[in-house]
């Protein structure tokens, strides 16, 4: 990941000049061959003579030259081959139709679309969104993802052949068609954040960078389409979540339960920033999945502590998520907040709802659920039958530890009564 | 390829579930993930770490037979005290000789009498034809 200014510089202009590139010459998997080689020429001559007074402009014109290079050598391959198919080197200079001066922001959100194209799988998505959006380097992405250079580089070109095969056009899309695109954008982003998030308890620290990374590609997301309610809806919801992540893991890499908190580690400036943009997005009309996690965020993260948390609101927010989705994760959540804002019984009584669902069926969330509040109504062997269900139901040996822990409190005496 | 072994109860001392041996402590697992860390980090580093992974416990096992021409899945092996393959760590490297230097590595020294194999991976199906 950047550390010096100059990387950082090249990370920020990388998709503007790859977005720049594919729109003049098309040839998204040549171009960005040659994105990358204008980046490594840069990256090793700048810090050594300078960063020129124009720096996206040099690196188009070093990309350029060696695209045309790439496509030339490509060509004389094809000519060599006898092909029938006779391909015209498209005009070196060719400036944009007078009528539509395109913006570099366009550029930029173009490609994410192209990268986030629904042809491709999603892993595909996410590599090529990490590179050509991200700026990262193959092995960057590989070692995100712990997979070897070898299996990441071949995931990246089967995308970009993808693209290639398709005949993806590098323009906008419009109608129905650009709200589906940017949907999965927005999937895409979200993915890469829950990567990054869901691992830092593990092994493998390297993908905390990957939450990083996602916010700061959201943000950019979000410069460029400042008065979309659902783009401001996911940053908001990513600075909130990870507004906690100091206080997530205890001192020996255990999970800390939010309601265990230290809340004083909590990152205030996230969580500011973040209130700030739900509260700016949710009257702005049109309100879907990730402005209503957001909110749900913000409540929790504004309690002072977790008794203090306002479950009532949580509550109703859970039920606008319900109407939006058929998701029995949302279900089980909002039970929970159920239990905590009118009682044990009713939250017990949602999930016992949910227990012939059958995508919770091995799931450890619907019995570690039913622990909890079974823990609360003093329901202490009950409590812990479900605790050891749901750590035998658990592949994660984090939360194995948390969940048995927590059975093992409950198998004492229990307290005197009174 | 250097093979790994465990045995459920392994699994359960890391688990924190109630067996007759103690459960190992948060300070006990976080000095393994750092070791196991630091271990991969210097094989990436050197350039020889081709893939690593951890297996998850036994009990999640399925086994697949095939009676009768229909496939039969049962859960399991719950091997209590037998060790079964816990997770593998793939090296490419100058020698046989370097890759066993390697996987002394991931022997436990507090561990009496633990081992893990190390055995080379073929390149294809030609290997196996001769």
């Amino acid at each position: 990941m950047p550390e010096t200014p100059a990387e950082d510089l090249l990370r920020e202009l990388a998709p503007q000049v790859l977005g720049a590139l594919v729109r003049r010459y098309g040839h998204f998997d040549t171009a960005e061959d040659a994105v990358q080689e204008a980046l490594i020429a840069a990256a090793d001559g700048w810090p050594r003579d300078g960063v020129p007074e124009n720096p996206r402009a040099w690196l188009i014109t070093v990309a350029s030259r060696r695209l045309t290079d790439l496509l030339r050598r490509e060509q004389a391959r094809m000519r060599r081959e006898d092909t029938v198919a006779r391909w015209v080197l498209p005009e070196q200079w060719r400036a944009p139709a007078a009528d539509r001066p395109p913006a570099d922001a366009d550029d930029t959100l173009i490609l994410l679309f192209l990268c986030c194209h629904p042809a491709l799988s999603a892993a595909s998505q996410i590599a090529l969104t990490l590179r050509a959006v991200g700026g990262l380097s193959t092995a960057e992405v590989a070692r995100a993802f712990l997979v070897p250079e070898a299996t990441m580089t071949r995931r990246i070109s089967r995308g970009k052949q993808r693209i290639r095969d398709s005949g993806l056009r590098f323009a906008p899309p419009t109608g129905p068609e650009r709200a589906d695109r940017l949907a999965a954008a927005l999937h895409v982003l979200y993915l890469i954040f829950t990567e990054g998030y869901a691992r830092t308890a593990g092994p493998g620290l390297l993908r905390a960078d990957l939450t990083a990374e996602a916010i700061r590609l959201t943000r950019l997301l979000h410069r460029l389409l400042p008065e979309d309610p659902e783009v401001t809806g996911l940053l908001a919801l990513m600075l909130l979540t990870d507004a906690r992540a100091p206080a997530r893991i205890g001192p020996h890499g255990e999970l800390v339960p939010m309601a265990e908190q230290d809340r004083s580690r909590w990152r205030a400036d996230q969580i500011a920033e973040g209130v700030e943009l739900i509260t700016g997005a949710l009257p702005r009309g049109v309100v879907g999945a990730y402005q209503v996690q957001a909110a749900i965020a913000a409540v929790h993260d504004e309690a002072p502590s977790a008794a203090a948390t306002d479950w009532a609101q949580i509550t109703a927010l859970y039920e606008v998520l319900l109407t939006m989705s058929d998701n029995p994760v949302v279900a089980l959540n909002h039970a929970v907040a159920v239990a905590m804002s009118r009682g044990a019984p009713a939250g017990l009584a949602l999930l016992a709802d949910l227990a012939d669902d059958p995508r919770l069926a091995d799931d450890p969330r619907l019995p570690a659920a039913r622990a909890h509040l079974w823990e609360l109504e003093g329901e202490r062997v009950a409590a812990r039958e479900a605790y050891r269900m749901a750590a035998a139901r658990s592949t994660n040996l984090a939360q194995q530890r948390y969940l048995n822990a927590r059975a093992e409190r409950l198998a004492g005496d229990p307290p005197p009564a009174g | 390829m250097i093979l790994l072994y465990g045995s459920q109860q392994d699994y359960d001392v890391l688990s924190g579930r109630a067996s007759d041996r103690p459960a190992m402590s948060a300070e006990q697992i976080a000095a393994m993930h750092r070791h196991m860390e630091t271990f991969h980090q210097a094989l990436a580093e050197s350039g020889e770490l081709v893939d690593a992974r951890g297996l998850s416990e036994p009990v999640h096992a399925r086994r697949v037979q095939v009676r009768e021409g229909a496939p039969v899945v049962t859960d399991g092996p719950y091997p209590e005290t037998q060790e079964v393959l816990a997770g593998y760590t793939i090296v490419e490297c100058a020698s046989f000789d370097r890759a066993t230097e390697i996987a002394a590595g991931l022997v436990d020294p507090d561990a009496p009498g633990g081992y893990v194999d190390v055995r080379p991976v073929l390149d294809g199906v030609e290997d196996l034809a001769g």
